[in-house]
């Protein structure tokens, strides 16, 4: 559904990173017309000051349901 | 005993104690976890039924989440803590009032269609209670949907919630020593190039590098050749992060005067004894 607040294993709030590191790769797709790189997305979340791999995969893994979920309320 | 701080910003800290024992560094890191107070959401009144907006629309109570992912939600969202504030069982009122020493009232109204932020809870009374973090997204509306509640938040610790948490990611580690004898290796003049910080010591036969500052080429050397690797078990190097609620600073102040003031209580006890 939405992106979890805080990280699941240490408590770190994430989810206001969430929105700015997919922009972050939607901007890479949407000039360059290719996936990011390992390297691209390392970068994105250094910059972001994820520093964690626990905080991390929260992002990376999470998949945002909400608008699938909205009509059937 | 000596505390050195290392790194110092807003929301993290690096520092170094010496002359201290591991059971003493783990109980400033298990106080630095579960001991430190800060404001989270408590509880949150829901308003069921029709909401009107100023224009007279009717817009309807529920949402996509249910009320008590919603209350979760709030609850984890890192609030600007004021130390001098009470615990609620420390007030003199019951438990179940609240008063403005214990207390901080919020209030969150917002109609569809549009994303709810903790941007949007508003505190009632002062300004400075307002959520760090604007940008943490609670729940989704549709055009018909709008959401309006009162949540009340009080001061905690983390032994009670996660939503009490200030800190993550607190780690120690042993001061390490790494000596590398120069004929024996390949890899010291590229380490002392790239970290000039992390030399310790160095004469014409060996060069001796700490770990205590990150370099990637020294974690290198380490497991790529066999350099002499001595721990210090009285020196410490400590790490943490905090949520923004309170800054690394006062987190680590507060830490330390809580530590003294639980020993000194169980000193007087084993004492009476």
């Amino acid at each position: 559904m939405m992106v979890p607040v805080r990280c699941f294993s240490c408590g770190r709030p994430i989810a206001s990173e969430y929105n700015a590191f997919i922009s972050r790769i939607n901007l890479i797709r949407e000039t360059e017309n290719r996936e990011p790189t390992t390297e691209e997305i390392q970068k994105i979340f250094d910059d972001l000051g994820i520093k964690r791999y626990c905080c991390r995969r929260m992002i990376l893994s999470h998949v945002e349901l909400i608008d699938d979920v909205m009509p059937f309320d | 005993m000596e505390l050195n701080i290392l790194t110092l910003e807003d929301r993290y800290a690096k520092f170094e104690i010496k002359g201290i024992t591991p059971a003493i560094a783990n109980a400033l890191r298990r106080t630095l976890i579960n001991d430190i107070p800060k404001l989270a959401i408590h509880k949150v009144i829901f308003h069921h039924g029709q909401i009107r907006d100023m224009q007279g629309k009717v817009y309807d109570s529920s949402t996509p989440l249910f009320d008590e992912i919603i209350a979760h939600r709030l609850g984890l969202i890192p609030l600007p803590t004021d130390l001098n504030m009470n615990f609620r069982e420390d007030c003199d009122h019951p438990p179940d009032e609240g008063c403005p020493m214990c207390t901080v009232t919020y209030t969150l109204n917002k109609h569809g269609p549009a994303t709810v932020y903790s941007g949007d809870l508003i505190p009632v009374g002062d300004e400075k209670f307002r959520p760090v973090d604007p940008l943490i997204p609670i729940v989704k509306l549709k055009d018909t949907q709008a959401i309006l509640l009162e949540a009340e938040a009080i001061l905690g610790t983390a032994k009670q919630h996660a939503k009490w948490q200030v800190t993550s990611g607190v780690a120690y580690k042993y001061h390490r020593e790494i000596e590398v004898d120069k004929e024996e290796s390949d890899l010291w003049e590229k380490v002392k190039e790239a970290c000039p910080d992390a030399v310790v010591y160095e004469d014409s036969k060996k060069i001796i590098f700490t770990d205590d500052v990150e370099c990637k080429l020294l974690a290198e050397l380490i497991s790529f050749e066999n350099p002499v690797i001595r721990e210090d078990d009285t020196w410490f190097v400590f790490q943490f992060e905090t949520d923004g609620s309170l800054t690394a600073k006062d987190v680590l102040k507060y830490a330390i005067t809580r530590l003294k003031n639980r020993f000194s209580h169980l000193r007087e006890s084993a004492s009476l004894g």
